[in-house]
């Protein structure tokens, strides 16, 4: 697989002619964004100060200010739709395509509600399921598929409805090497981070919505994750001394916080980045290194998890 | 209720507590061991068949399969102890990993297809022997501290359990048993 390096100078050198366009055009909209900004504003101030002139009220405050941040997001997404649909077509795709020509791209889609559900990963009743950028195909052999996820629930009290984010990242499905019938979860460890080994370990072992605690013999794995599974010899058959390895560097290279799940012969990775990835980005250059490498590293981290995990070595009897 | 029977009611639950959490950490080492054999019986299984199909080309290891084939039929023997098992069990690790260094030696061997078949074969349940032998080793772990700890150790004494062997393997027979290595 092509390194890093070798897809930023893919991004400059060959991409160079479509991103000096996509940066007048940004160049462009920005401009165009502020001026409907202020226009919105100015016109939303002058109805407010008419309304609110004869009764000042907190409530009707709030629920003004509501209502102008809701459309002020309705219209700049009307506004970048093209924008967006360009950069994506003419940035991102190739990207994708420079890093495996097996692999193919489509924007709107996302991985199914379903997929994600079965990785067990989150335990939470999903009422909100959306996400972008699917990406889906096959390395070495090795079925691959990853998008861009957010997976809310609603929760509502007496006065009203509010949406809270369950996950928010990439989220990536791919065939596991080895044969195996029962789950394993790997989570990242908060309890024994925020309680210490002791209170923590305890509470990790009590927790009822998952199966059987596995304590694995890796001290730095044991403090970055917690595995349960409800079977303790596969769990340590599927997480061998080398893959704990791999999931550590893995986690250090995507610093965020990582999920990881065998179920039906299938790995779920689930990275929180919290918030939506390969957007183009407006009030920055598409030209500056540091956006470029986003969407790049972010890329590479994904499709190159077939590598770093080595999920392509078919030396098990799964053929 | 009088405080004497409160305290007697705390005190009962906490001992029924520490009986069955020592009970339970008993019988998940027991239940692992369970695992380990099974695996270990899978690759017993497979030394004849691996005997059979080197044995016409391997002259110079001949010491060593007839070590392995002797260790197989002490494995096979009724009534052999936990502890002789996990000792058993490190002697054909070791042997194995021998054979499997000389198959690099002798080119048709390692093209040949049945070789091949049950090098994988060897390769996987090795894997899942060194599984489950991490998983007895923590349960083991589990039991052992607790009944060396305070309180439990008091009730362990009483119930008479007494500490377990861990399965322990050298460097050497590590860098041996790791097969896999040799088949990429």
């Amino acid at each position: 697989m092509k390194t890093t390096s070798e897809l930023t100078d893919f991004y400059y050198k060959t991409l160079f002619p479509t991103l000096e366009t996509l940066e007048e055009d940004r160049k462009k909209l920005r401009q165009k964004i502020i001026k409907v900004g202020v226009f919105y504003t100015f016109i939303v101030v002058l109805l407010s100060l008419v309304f609110l002139s004869s009764h000042i009220n907190f409530d009707i405050i709030v629920f003004l200010l509501f209502a102008y941040i809701g459309i002020g997001l309705f219209i700049y997404k009307m506004l970048i739709k093209d924008y967006t649909k360009d950069f994506k077509h003419s940035v991102i795709e190739p990207l994708i395509k420079e890093i495996d020509r097996n692999l193919s791209y489509t924007p709107e889609l996302c991985v199914r509600e379903h997929t994600f559900t079965r990785s067990k990963l989150y335990k939470k009743h999903i009422d909100r399921f959306r996400g972008n950028d699917y990406v889906r195909g096959t390395i070495d052999g090795i079925d691959i598929e990853f998008s861009d996820i957010h997976a809310e629930y609603r929760s509502k009290n007496s006065k009203n409805k509010s949406w809270h984010t369950i996950f928010q990242g990439l989220f990536i499905v791919s065939d596991f090497h080895k044969h195996f019938k029962g789950e394993t979860i790997v989570l990242p460890d908060n309890a024994q981070s925020t309680f210490g080994d002791l209170i923590g370990n305890w509470l990790q072992s009590n927790n009822f919505a998952r199966d059987e605690l596995v304590k694995m013999d890796n001290p730095e794995f044991e403090k970055e994750f917690v595995v349960y599974s409800n079977d303790q010899v596969e769990a340590r058959y599927v997480l061998t001394h080398t893959l704990m390895q791999r999931l550590l560097i893995f986690k250090k290279r995507s610093g965020h916080p990582l999920g990881v799940s065998f179920i039906g012969g299938n790995i779920y990775i689930a990275i929180e980045y919290n918030k939506d990835l390969f957007e183009p980005s407006i009030f920055h250059s598409l030209l500056k290194y540091k956006i470029a490498m986003e969407y790049v590293s972010t890329l590479h981290l994904a499709i190159g998890i077939i590598e770093e995990l080595k999920l392509n070595q078919k030396i098990w009897s799964k053929q | 209720m009088s405080t004497p029977l409160i305290i007697l009611i705390v005190l009962a639950i906490i001992l029924v507590l520490m009986y069955n959490s020592l009970v339970a950490k008993k019988n998940q080492v027991d239940n692992i061991f369970a695992s380990v054999d099974t695996q270990l019986k899978k690759r017993y299984d497979l030394i004849p068949n691996l005997v059979a199909s080197v044995s016409k080309y391997m002259e110079h290891e001949k010491s060593i399969l007839q070590e392995v084939t002797k260790l197989r039929a002490d494995a096979n023997k009724p009534n052999i102890s936990d502890k002789q098992k996990i000792a058993l069990d490190a002697q054909v690790t070791s042997a194995l990993g021998s054979i499997m260094i000389a198959v690099e030696n002798y080119p048709e061997l390692k093209a040949n297809e049945n070789v091949m078949h049950l090098q994988s074969s060897l390769n996987e349940v090795e894997e899942q022997i060194s599984a489950a032998r991490r998983a007895y080793n923590q349960a083991v772990t589990d039991y052992n501290n607790a009944i060396e700890m305070i309180p439990t150790n008091f009730m362990a004494n009483i119930m008479n359990y007494r500490e377990k062997e861990v399965f322990v393997i050298s460097e050497g027979e590590r860098t041996n048993v790791d097969v896999k290595e040799l088949f990429n």
